[in-house]
């Protein structure tokens, strides 16, 4: 019996939207869109959609990608000549052979 | 001239005539698929803007009722999910203190569309649909709010008959399941 009644509901909410009209917007629409798209004309809402294109982003992140392949590559290439320098290195910091003071800029040779 | 003809060639008055003439079928079907009034006017003057902005790319391979169609439903789409972030975003704020505004779920939705004797159960019917996955949603509304055939909801949805078949059976029968649990909560309480 219950479950009729369930079932009978269940039916009725399901058949609640037969015969339904049209909803309609309110009146005057038309001089509200062409307002909107005036405010939208202005240069920061042309910045904004024009970065929002899938292909700026695109090339943003391929340009981001190239950056850090750079950064990586040339990290790389400079740590090898550190390597190769690292001796020298090591000993002018340990032995302080390289001086830099006011003295030395002044008589520097052109 | 065609009227698309001139709305391709950027004719203010052919625009004027478009909203006109279609603003009805979009905000409806915005309407429908958001159940919110100010939503569903936003969705309509965007469906507009876009099919104003994009009408070039629309080579008459379908009616250009069922391009509005496609371009309503994809807004209204893009609509729920940044509602959906903003939703999330309000509550991870809420949670964190830094937003005082509780996050409140949307109040039942009239549709003014229906009588007044099925106002009530048409607003469960509604919230029920919330729940329903976005394809089938769509097709739901289509068919139910828009009246839309099968074939022509499959030309919207760019998907076969029989698979709006499928799709329509299928969410007839996830709103019954949901209808079904919600009216045992209900008894219980």
């Amino acid at each position: 019996m219950e479950d009729e009644f369930l079932n009978k509901k269940i039916d009725d909410v399901m058949q609640s939207m037969d015969g339904i009209t049209r909803a309609t917007p309110r009146p005057f629409l038309f001089t509200r869109l062409e307002a909107r798209m005036q405010n939208e004309k202005n240069i920061w809402s042309k910045l904004s959609s024009f970065a929002a294109r899938p292909v700026v982003a695109f090339a943003c992140i391929c340009f981001v990608l190239i950056v850090n392949a750079m950064v990586i590559l040339m990290s790389g290439s400079s740590r090898n000549t550190i390597t190769q320098q690292g001796p020298e290195l090591a000993t002018a910091d340990e032995y302080s052979q390289v001086s830099y003071n006011l003295y030395d800029f002044e008589n520097a040779k052109p | 001239m065609d009227l698309i003809e001139l709305l391709k060639k950027k004719d203010r008055a052919a625009f004027k005539s478009v909203v006109e003439t279609w603003q009805d079928m979009v905000y409806n079907t915005a309407i429908g698929i958001l159940q919110n009034a100010e939503d569903a006017e936003d969705v309509t003057q965007e469906t507009f803007m876009q099919a104003f902005e994009s009408v070039a790319s629309f080579k008459g391979e379908s009616k250009f009722s069922t391009w509005l169609y496609r371009i309503t439903v994809s807004k209204a789409m893009d609509h729920i999910r940044k509602k959906k972030r903003k939703k999330r975003f309000a509550f991870i704020q809420s949670l964190y203190g830094k937003n005082d505004q509780p996050v409140i779920d949307p109040p039942d939705f009239f549709h003014p569309g229906v009588s007044m004797e099925n106002k009530e159960n048409a607003a469960v019917l509604f919230k029920a649909m919330e729940r329903l996955p976005p394809n089938q949603k769509t097709a739901f509304v289509l068919n139910k709010v828009e009246g839309l055939s099968y074939i022509e909801i499959g030309e919207v949805m760019k998907i076969t008959d029989s698979a709006v078949d499928a799709l329509l059976h299928r969410a007839k029968a996830n709103l019954k399941k949901i209808l079904k649990d919600y009216y045992i909560a209900i008894n219980r309480n």
